[in-house]
């Protein structure tokens, strides 16, 4: 009996470990490995996928290369507007709306809330065409602000449901002290309420944020030039121009990837709980 | 109507010129990005469009194309198979790595922190690196294979019936999303209550199947949601990896409303659509009720 045990506890703990071996392998090996084969020869790619590289030289040429030949700061740049823009405006809107909605009485407060959460349940994809009509309609195609407008759009739901959380956990005492002393609607907002939301606007700001940063679909039906590029469709056209030049696809996948891993290894705790927070839909 | 305006006091009634106003760059977004699109969606759905001419009503035509039409039937059908695959191996191997997590094995926080890296980087990149990584000169994996059978030479992403599921491996195991859910779920469980079934003489794994798996339930259930609505939302990883191919073997919703689009096919598009629309709310309903997540934990 007590043998039983003893071995049962030690398949469990090998179970348990061999979970976490493969978990890690399978997150961290695809990026390691696109960062070691950026800096090896493509005969060095072609000879297997396992080996060294044997030298910093290929690529550094290989980075130098794409920020000489490829608008890549273009890229990174229409990357880093767009994302910030569109975070920060929709943080901004999501906050007052979120902030009214858990701190005041009045008529139609329900079906706005209401209104506001069911757009949760459209997928993001479903209305492609009458965003392109609407883009087009206004003169924004193929422009970085018209992929702005859409961006802010996109988390409305998730947003408001984590601000107005966040806003209904500051207790509501603060606006009446407030309001005596004189305050008005607009400085109750902004210099009460809005610093004590810090967490709640952090959380939702990363998750749009990392959204923006990553998005793909709107981003390659709503640009077509190269001006108005981002790094993730970039991508794309790296991946036809280099199609057997591995060692500058792999350059440029890094250089993709890197700003989104740097902003993780820096806001862990923050963009865990934003990646939490976005499963709490449904 | 009107006994309810006066139901609100004074003070109540003085704020709301501001209130509205908070409220309206919202409401803004609302109508131009989601009411006027659906609007649109559902209503040009029922014609043939090209968006320069107006719409001609078809009636059903478009939504009898999708079941008519081989790619779209092979679209539903890739979109049944994915769907089950991601509420089975997709979810249960996410939920796994939270219960080994919630033991605290060594190592666990730096497992939790690393899972989340292919959910911080762009799903664009990491349809690419798989391309890589299945790519038949280059990859790793047929490198592995071909240590031991060095004539071993398949084009994953390219070959029928392996595109399916190369397709499938570039999502399957990055559940990170359950784990945290779950996870989180796991630590709300009171202590007393593992303490209890101890006392009792329940197993580990008694305790495992007894209490935190059926108390995890709501958390498990808006996990399958978010596996299936995200498999009908799938685009990248099909999109950058076999566009589709070989023939329709990774065929999705998604692609041929991008396609249709392009060909300027704007009633096929919007048919699509709306399809996608209800796939989704009938998934968030009939899983709401299997797992009875409106009623209480305990």
């Amino acid at each position: 009996m007590k043998i039983k045990n003893v071995i049962k506890r030690i398949l469990t703990k090998t179970f348990m470990y061999l979970v976490l071996i493969f978990t890690i392998i399978i997150s961290v090996f695809p990026i390691i490995w696109i960062v070691l084969s950026s800096f090896k020869t493509n005969s060095e790619i072609l000879s297997g996928a396992f080996t060294l590289p044997s030298t910093l030289e290929t690529g550094i040429n290989a980075f130098k290369y794409l920020f000489e030949e490829y608008n890549f700061l273009l890229y990174a740049s229409n990357s880093l507007i767009i994302s910030t823009v569109s975070s920060l405006v929709a943080l901004l809107f999501f906050a007052m709306a979120g902030y009214v909605l858990s701190k005041y009485n009045f008529p139609g407060k329900n079906l706005i809330f209401i209104l506001f959460t069911i757009t949760m349940l459209v997928p993001g994809h479903s209305k492609a065409q009458p965003i392109f009509a609407l883009v087009r309609n206004i003169g924004m195609y193929d422009n970085i602000w018209g992929l702005t407008i859409v961006y802010v759009s996109n988390g409305l739901a998730m947003s408001i449901f984590i601000l107005k959380g966040t806003f209904m956990s500051i207790p509501k005492e603060l606006n009446e002290a407030a309001m005596l002393d004189g305050a008005g609607f607009f400085k109750t907002f902004f210099s009460i309420n809005f610093p004590l939301a810090k967490s709640g606007l952090a959380t939702a700001g990363i998750l749009m944020f990392l959204w923006n940063w990553n998005e793909y679909f709107y981003a390659s039906l709503l640009t077509v030039s190269e001006k108005t590029r981002t790094l993730p469709v970039a991508l794309q056209f790296f991946n036809q121009s280099f199609s057997y030049d591995y060692t500058k696809m792999f350059a440029a996948l890094t250089l993709v990837v890197l700003p989104g891993l740097i902003l993780y290894v820096f806001a862990q705790e923050q963009v865990q709980q934003s990646v939490a927070a976005s499963g709490i839909k449904g | 109507m009107k006994s309810k305006v006066f139901s609100y006091t004074k003070l109540e009634r003085k704020n709301w010129k501001w209130i509205y106003l908070f409220l309206l760059p919202t409401i803004c977004i609302f109508v131009l990005f989601y009411m006027q699109p659906i609007i649109t969606m559902i209503y040009t759905s029922f014609a043939k469009w090209d968006g320069f001419n107006a719409p001609q009503f078809i009636g059903f035509k478009n939504y009898m194309r999708i079941f008519t039409n081989s790619a779209a039937a092979e679209s539903v059908k890739n979109l049944l198979w994915w769907s089950l695959i991601a509420m089975t191996i997709h979810v249960a191997f996410g939920v796994l790595v939270a219960f080994v997590l919630y033991h605290k094995p060594r190592g666990w926080k730096f497992t939790r922190a690393v899972f989340m890296i292919p959910n911080v980087i762009s799903g664009a990149a990491w349809a690419l690196i798989y391309r890589f990584i299945f790519n038949d000169q280059i990859g790793v994996l047929n490198d592995i294979i071909r240590r031991i059978n060095p004539d071993f030479h398949v084009q994953w992403f390219f070959e029928s019936p392996y595109a399916f599921w190369a397709v499938s491996l570039t999502w399957l195991f990055y559940g990170v999303i359950f784990t945290l859910l779950v996870l989180n779920d796991l630590y709300a469980i009171p202590a007393e209550l593992e303490e209890a079934a101890k006392l009792d003489g329940a197993t580990g794994w008694q305790i495992t199947k007894r209490i935190h798996l059926p108390l995890c339930r709501i958390a498990i259930g808006t996990c399958v949601i978010c596996a299936v609505t995200s498999r009908i939302a799938m685009y990248e990883a099909i999109a950058l990896t076999t566009g589709g191919g070989p023939g329709d073997d990774t065929m999705s919703l998604s692609l041929l409303l991008v396609n249709a689009i392009n060909d300027y096919n704007y009633g096929f598009a919007n048919s699509i659509g709306v399809i996608m629309f209800l796939l989704g709310v009938i998934v968030l309903f009939v899983i709401n009720k299997l797992f009875r997540m409106n009623e209480s934990y305990y």
